[in-house]
């Protein structure tokens, strides 16, 4: 396993190859609404630092396919830390150390042969606080797609249709895409990046807290906006908010302090009757 | 609200349903009192108070709701405030069935079915209520099944008492000549069994709630 992801030397078209092949090999994305989701990301034993310190403790955990996925647990758990992980946002940190597996269709996402430009094509990122580029909105979306040289091998209009209707935003800004990005509003301009990240059409989408800079109305546009991503995308989600995970995943991840996983379950269930104490105590408050 | 209000806002729900409980089974013992004793004056004080029991019902019912709405409760909070929720709706029902049996106080006459022991039946459903209430007060998973448990024996009573007064019903041969007394008597006897055996079931009902509200476990529930 790679310390960090500074070292990997492989082209983008290497790790696409990887990636591509071990997605094709997998089960088939058809299944019916009872049929158990495949695992899209798993995570065996891991261990991430900071330095000396110890950000996440052995977590084991499988992400499963087209659903929601929530991440909640105390400031300093981890969260956000395994939440960076998945995709190597975490690599231009150069004291974190990344110890166990962590797997994207079974490719092990630190192998040195995997890119993480080309990783991130397939997993893309959603950050806290709307940040669209200083550009104008069509060029927003259609940012990635130039970046990896694909501009010419799709339809750009229609790709940035595509992603802008995807994101709830096409009918809010159809007649206004050379305007500015940063001329939106907070919910549009985070939504705004949601159609920034699924415009090159990765297959996992990464929220970092996405609405919790938003007003309540915002907030509930971007939850419904999860809720329709689902059926195409999986979506990981770390969270502050409680009720909004609750609201909105299907899957719940309990982290708590020391980098633990301690509970992930069914929503519903880590909801109504958390299997460990500790969880109980957090998320009724009672915890610290 | 801080979370320690929060905490002390759970503990006084749980007692005010303790306290609503307590005045639900003073009402049905006054209730049986009356019945037995043929004292009107008795039935008509509980009949008169049944007002306060859902004035007490729908503020503690406020008290949930405002838990849910402003303190978004989850785990074990939250089947605590929804067991509570639906265990003052029991409590009222029964203090309903209290208020049937004050009425029929004034309109039946007991001694007809010497053999039927209604003060006993009653007795017995009041204490089963008592144990489901003292279950919820103390989480008590092992209490909550005995209640259940003697929901049987209950319903046996009743069942034979209602026989009773069928048989006497036939041997009469009130069937071919009846007359509008004994129908009432008959009428107000099987009410009363009919009642008595409904508070047994709400009992076994708050047991459910509490093996809900401490284990998740809804195997009590129907």
């Amino acid at each position: 396993m790679a310390t960090n992801g500074k070292a990997d030397t492989s082209s983008e078209e290497e790790t696409e190859t990887i990636i591509s092949t071990a997605i094709e090999t997998g089960e088939s994305r058809d299944r019916g609404p009872t049929e158990s989701p495949r695992t899209v990301v798993t995570a065996r034993d891991l261990d991430v630092y900071y330095g000396q310190e110890r950000a996440l403790d052995g977590v084991d955990i499988e992400i499963p396919e087209n659903r929601v996925t929530a991440i909640i647990g105390p400031s300093g758990c981890g969260k956000s830390t395994f939440l960076r992980c998945i995709n190597r946002m975490n690599d231009g940190i150069d004291a974190c150390r990344v110890d166990g597996e962590l797997r994207f269709h079974g490719t092990d996402v630190y192998d040195q042969g995997i890119d993480p430009v080309a990783l991130r094509r397939k997993i893309g990122m959603v950050f806290q606080k709307p940040n669209p580029f200083p550009k104008s909105i069509y060029d927003n979306v259609a940012y990635g797609l130039r970046v990896q040289g694909r501009a010419g091998e799709v339809d750009l209009d229609a790709a940035v249709e595509r992603a802008l209707r995807s994101a709830a935003l096409w009918d809010e800004v159809k007649d206004q895409l050379d305007s500015s990005g940063l001329d939106l509003s907070g919910g549009q301009q985070q939504r705004l990046c949601i159609a920034r990240a699924i415009a090159p059409d990765p297959e996992v989408i990464l929220m970092d807290e996405p609405a919790s800079a938003l007003d309540p109305i915002a907030t509930a546009k971007v939850e419904d906006l999860i809720d329709d991503l689902a059926e195409e995308y999986t979506v990981v989600i770390v969270t502050h908010n409680m009720q909004q995970a609750a609201r909105i995943s299907d899957r719940t991840a309990v982290f708590l302090t020391g980098g633990e996983l301690v509970e992930f379950d069914d929503t519903a269930k880590v909801f109504e009757n958390p299997d460990h104490d500790r969880v109980e105590d957090y998320i009724t408050g009672k915890f610290g | 609200m801080s979370r320690n209000d929060y905490q002390q806002q759970l503990e006084r729900l749980r007692e005010d349903v303790l306290e609503m409980s307590d005045v639900v089974c003073l009402r049905l013992r006054k209730a049986l009192e009356a019945l037995e004793t043929k004292d009107e004056a008795l039935a008509e004080d509980v009949i008169t108070g049944d007002h306060e029991i859902n004035e007490l019902y729908l503020e503690l019912e406020g008290d949930c709701i405002d838990l849910l709405a402003l303190q978004q409760p989850v785990a074990g909070d939250l089947r605590f405030i929804a067991a509570s929720f639906k265990i003052i709706t029991d409590l009222e029902r029964i203090a309903d069935l209290a208020t049937n049996l004050g009425k029929y106080t004034r309109w039946a006459d007991r001694d007809r079915y010497p053999d039927i022991d209604i003060r006993h039946i009653g007795t017995e459903t009041v204490d089963m209520l008592e144990a489901a209430m003292a279950a919820y007060a103390s989480d008590d998973v092992d209490a909550a099944y005995d209640v259940a448990a003697k929901d049987e024996r209950i319903d046996d009573l009743c069942e034979r008492a209602s026989e009773v007064v069928v048989r006497d019903l036939l041997e009469t041969e009130a069937v071919i000549a009846p007359d509008d007394a004994l129908l009432d008597d008959v009428e107000r006897m099987l009410l009363t069994i009919r009642d008595l055996e409904r508070v047994g079931d709400h009992a076994v009902n708050i047991a459910a709630r509490t093996l809900y509200m401490v284990e998740n476990d809804d195997e009590l529930i129907f």
